[in-house]
């Protein structure tokens, strides 16, 4: 190719504001939050330029970009989009930046170092989405995990160091035996073809024995089953979730979980298609256990950052699910259910880290009545809640509908039990939304006119809502400010993409025809 | 046999004049120089460590030429072996000097016979890598191991010190003999200290043999005995830990790479080359010595809380790292990745150790301990220095895009190619394991709160050594091209 290297200039621009920051070493905090806004707003425009320059008919890898490395092992430098991975990297561009801006106020303590370790977190995420390489895939995939550990570690709330080891160690084991399996690989292509390559495109075109494939499938899908996180894997989330920082936790739930769910599609269906069919079935029962599992345990959250962590792990359920259904509907259910999360879940944790800067606690007992002072908020609360619940209309509904379908086909138990969890997941949110949003705060009065009060009170005089009143420390939360202008930045566009997508998701679903359409070839893919 | 008049090739041994002359130089300097003026020293030692590694590139080590009757060769494992020893020399004195300095100033270290230590011992090992002798192998072992015995008990006023010394030069004498007496059955069944004949003479004894010789096996037992101790794995690592911790600072992070080194060195071309023929026979014992000894190393290393006895064992899982790439040596298919993933791994090795130990130098001048507590916000006191550490303790835990994950992937290759994945996943494995005590320095720097005193200091040399070795440490990984291919020519070296 001998055009722009626009792959590479996306991935690496927010690396170079990283040099840039960490060189310049007094740097005052406004100037390292600016360096950082226009480093990731330049990986941002350079994902839309890709987008115009991406070429939607084609199924296979556009705007390759590739170079002799270490081509003694295999290892070269190759980068690629399909109709796979572009939706992702854009959410990801945008994530980071929405996450930039969310961090301006919210961080004050070693903003510099935060800046860092944020745009080396970009640069990580958007690399394992262009990767062609197995190893830079690899080099990518380990190099989100130590700024994500410090992100959590450093600027965490107050069990922050548990949750920062604790997510390193768990997804660094888990990618340990996909390390092993990536060579080993690359070993069984070499003694097929005498071609030491660790490009995916070819790896695919390798035939494996299914022995082979077993193990090797098993060590890819630990990996990624722990990012993603499947049940039973999933422990590491809600600890990392509850301490990481706003920004850290939109990053987390919007763009490290869907690598799980990439890594799923882009490496093992296609190299390892006879084990991708032998596990399917027990990959759709972990899948239906988290979609229950997930919703159930957040039913019973206190804390409004954890109800939302094990949302996750529920709506994460339906990308498995619809993946290994192995039709168009569950591929197209399970991407654009990762779209959707990222952009919902990644808005409801926006959300949360609102409330919290405002009133210093996440737990929804001491929250209530925020409708009173905070009717924006409320508005977008309201709807990001209900595109989690899967409203149609908004993105939600679009993925996990396609997602439960393709399960009816293949499996029609796992569709009909995952159908009946979406109503749990209308509980847990509608529940929780009316505890925070609409209910008494504590310590308010109750309205002496409400009929429904004087009818179960009979004359007694009306008590105050949340016990006795010994709320004085913390704040009201009917004193709390609506979200300001740089808030209402951060959702907008997230709002706005959850609409459209929920009313139109065809020109989405048109982008990733071509590829998923090549991708299902193998199980006899039906349904385009 | 008749007398040979031996015209020996000097100029295949330049690299080696040039560092005796520096050994010249410095015993001569520490007459002249007053005893309270010896810090210029430290740049005689580096220039020439300098221009004996600029003296490399005059010879043709391609070609493979041997002299002194074959008992020095210069080919390509010799260069490779002679760069990472002379590399970790130049940090070793980049590291070391301010520490000596300021501990001469007490009267405890002298300045010119620490680094005519540490030259002696380096000799030693460019002796071992370009051995084409059995001889030339002991002699230069203990070469080094006899400095390194001295420098462990250098701070000689501190008991620890004393007492490591003592112990690795009891348990190293030990080895010693062993060692010598392995030589000595291989010479009885050989009739010969050469090895390119050993490995002549071993396979005519195999050929057409179901097992081998007992006198062979036995050879061969005591010889990997022997070297196991000096590279320090499991079970003949009982010094290490005792010897690293009781050391300097500075000499631990210089004993923890060289002797090792010279020890694979050794072990490469004794088993790789000479008993290459034997190959079936030792390649599980050493394997089962790689899993013993990495698991062993890493799994200790998490209840240490000196940092130096940490590392110390951390360095024993790496020996086992490395051993997995000597395990995947095979004579029948040469595999270039085996032996190769030994020698890149010693290269990156080399930069992360030392830079590790470095930081505890570092540390140790303004005024910390060697405990992990010491680390406590390093991250808010010297911002450049955690970023140093935490570089070395992510590519010591193997975390891409490091050289240490570079180092450990090529290993993993090679057992892979070897079909040893059951070797791999060990590696892999035992890595997980490493996380858990890597990291906790890396906790303790950024999300500890600072304690205890601080006493501002500067030590140029030691920054200027750190910077590299990071850099090194960051860089090296992404062109490793270069250094693999090097290291891949020891295919030619051995001739097998």
């Amino acid at each position: 190719m001998d055009s722009l290297p626009i792959l590479s200039l996306m991935t690496y621009s927010p690396l170079a504001g990283a040099l840039v920051i960490l060189l310049w070493v007094n740097a005052p905090a406004n100037a390292a939050r600016w360096i950082a806004l226009v480093a990731a707003s330049a990986s941002l425009v350079f994902s839309l330029i890709m987008l115009a320059m991406f070429d939607r008919g084609e199924s296979g890898m556009q705007l390759t970009e590739s170079f002799r490395w270490l081509p003694d092992v295999g290892i070269e430098y190759q980068l690629g989009v399909d109709g796979i991975s572009l939706p992702l990297i854009i959410l990801t561009t945008l994530l980071v930046v929405i996450s930039i801006i969310a961090s301006w106020d919210a961080i004050q303590t070693r903003v510099r170092e935060y800046m860092i370790v944020m745009l080396l977190l970009a640069t990580g995420m958007i690399g394992v989405f262009v990767s062609l390489n197995l190893f830079l895939f690899y080099i990518f995939w380990e190099v989100v995990l130590i700024p994500m550990a410090l992100m959590i570690g450093i600027w965490g709330s107050a069990n922050r160091i548990y949750a920062a080891v604790k997510f390193f160690l768990y997804t660094l084991a888990g990618s340990l035996l996909m390390l092993v399996a990536i060579v080993a690989t690359y070993q069984s292509y070499f003694e097929q073809t005498g071609e030491r390559t660790l490009n995916v495109l070819q790896l695919t075109q390798g035939d494996y024995s299914t022995d082979f494939q077993m193990w090797v499938f098993l060590a890819f899908f630990l990996a990624f089953a722990i990012k993603i996180p499947l049940w039973p894997f999933h422990t590491w989330l809600p600890d990392a979730h509850v301490e990481a920082p706003t920004a850290g936790s939109v990053l987390l739930a919007g763009v490290l979980l869907k690598m799980g769910g990439y890594g799923l599609i882009r490496f093992n269906l296609p190299m390892f298609p006879d084990a991708s069919e032998a596990f399917a079935p027990l990959i759709v029962v972990l899948s239906v256990i988290a979609i229950i599992y997930g919703a159930f345990v957040a039913l019973v959250q206190t804390d409004l950052k954890k109800l939302v962590a094990y949302s996750s792990v529920s709506h994460m359920g339906f990308v498995t699910l619809g993946i290994f259904a192995f039709n168009a509907q569950g591929m197209y259910g399970a991407m654009i259910v990762m779209i959707s999360h990222g952009l919902v879940t990644g808005a409801l944790f926006l959300l949360v880290g609102v409330v919290y800067h405002r009133a210093h606690t996440r737990l929804i007992e001491k929250l209530g009545g925020l409708a009173t002072n905070m009717p924006i908020y409320a508005s977008f609360f309201g709807l990001f809640m209900l595109a989690s619940l899967g409203l149609p209309g908004l993105s939600g509904f679009v993925g996990e509908f396609l997602a439960i379908l393709a399960a009816f086909r293949e499996y029609q138990l796992a569709g009909i039990i995952s159908m009946a969890v979406v109503i749990l997941s209308a509980w847990y949110m509608m529940w929780m939304f009316q505890r925070v949003v609409w209910q008494r705060a504590p310590g308010e009065p109750p309205d002496p006119d409400d009929p429904e009060l004087k009818l179960a009170n009979g004359d007694a005089p009306p008590t105050v809502a949340g016990g006795s009143g010994d709320h004085h420390e913390d704040v009201d939360p009917r004193t709390l400010t609506d979200v300001n202008a740089k808030e209402i930045l951060t959702l907008a566009p997230l709002a706005a993409l959850t609409i459209w997508i929920g009313v139109q998701p065809g020109p989405f679903m048109d982008l990733m025809r071509p590829a998923l359409e090549a991708l299902l070839q193998p199980f006899g893919g039906t349904g385009f | 046999m008749p007398l040979e008049l031996v015209h020996p090739e000097w100029g295949l041994i330049v690299p080696l004049l040039i560092m005796v002359g520096t050994i010249f130089a410095l015993l001569v300097a520490d007459l002249i120089l007053p005893r309270d003026n010896q810090g210029a020293v430290a740049w005689v030692a580096l220039a020439g460590l300098v221009a004996s590694l600029a003296s490399l590139l005059t010879i043709d080590w391609t070609a493979g030429e041997s002299t002194f009757n074959g008992m020095f060769r210069a080919d390509s494992f010799s260069l490779f072996i002679n760069i990472v020893v002379l590399v970790a020399g130049i940090l070793a004195v980049l590291i070391s000097s301010s520490y000596v300095q300021s501990l001469q100033e007490r009267g405890t270290m002298p300045m010119p016979e620490y680094l005519v230590l540490v030259m002696f011992s380096i000799l030693g090992a460019m002796l071992v890598g370009a051995a084409g002798d059995l001889l030339i192998i002991f002699i230069g072992i203990e070469m080094g191991s006899l400095a390194v015995y001295v420098l462990t008990g250098f701070a000689r006023r501190r008991m620890t010190s004393i007492e490591g010394a003592l112990k690795y030069f009891l348990l190293g004498a030990f080895a010693s003999a062993i060692l010598v007496f392995g030589m000595a059955w291989i010479y009885g069944s050989t009739g010969t200290t050469s090895i390119p004949e050993i490995s002549q003479q071993v396979g005519a004894i195999m050929a057409g043999e179901q097992l081998p010789e007992p006198a062979l096996l036995l050879a061969l037992l005591l010889l990997a005995v022997g070297l196991a101790f000096k590279i320090a794995a499991v079970p003949f690592h009982m010094w290490t830990p005792d010897a690293y911790q009781g050391a300097p600072t500075p000499v631990s992070a210089y004993m923890s790479v060289v002797p090792k080194v010279a020890g694979f060195a050794a072990l490469a071309r004794v088993l790789a080359e000479g008993l290459g023929p034997l190959s079936e026979t030792w390649l599980l014992l050493i394997a089962i010595l790689a899993i013993i000894t990495m698991f062993y190393g890493n799994v200790v290393a998490i209840s240490q809380r000196d940092v130096k006895r940490m590392l110390a064992y951390s360095s024993i899982g790496h020996t086992g790292y490395i051993l997995v790439g000597l395990a995947a040596f095979s004579e029948d298919v040469p595999i270039e990745m085996s032996i190769g993933s030994v020698l890149f791994y010693l290269f990156a090795y080399t930069f992360m150790n030392i830079g590790a130990f470095a930081v505890v130098t570092w540390l140790q001048h303004r005024g910390q301990g060697v405990d992990l507590d010491s680390f406590n916000g390093l991250g808010v006191r010297s911002p450049l220095t955690a970023l140093a550490m935490t570089v070395f303790m992510f590519s010591l835990m193997g975390v891409p895009p490091l050289i240490g994950f570079y180092a450990k992937y090529y290993v993993i290759l090679a057992a892979i190619e070897a079909e040893m994945i059951w070797l791999a996943v060990a590696v892999v494995l035992a890595s997980a394991v490493s996380a858990v005590f890597y990291l906790r320095v890396v906790v303790a720097m950024y999300f500890n709160d600072a304690e205890g005193e601080w006493r501002p200091q500067t030590t140029p040399m030691l920054g200027f050594g750190l910077m590299i070795m990071a850099v090194g440490t960051i860089a090296l990984g992404f062109f490793s091209g270069p250094v693999l291919d090097l290291a891949m020519n020891w295919v030619d070296a051995f001739d097998v």
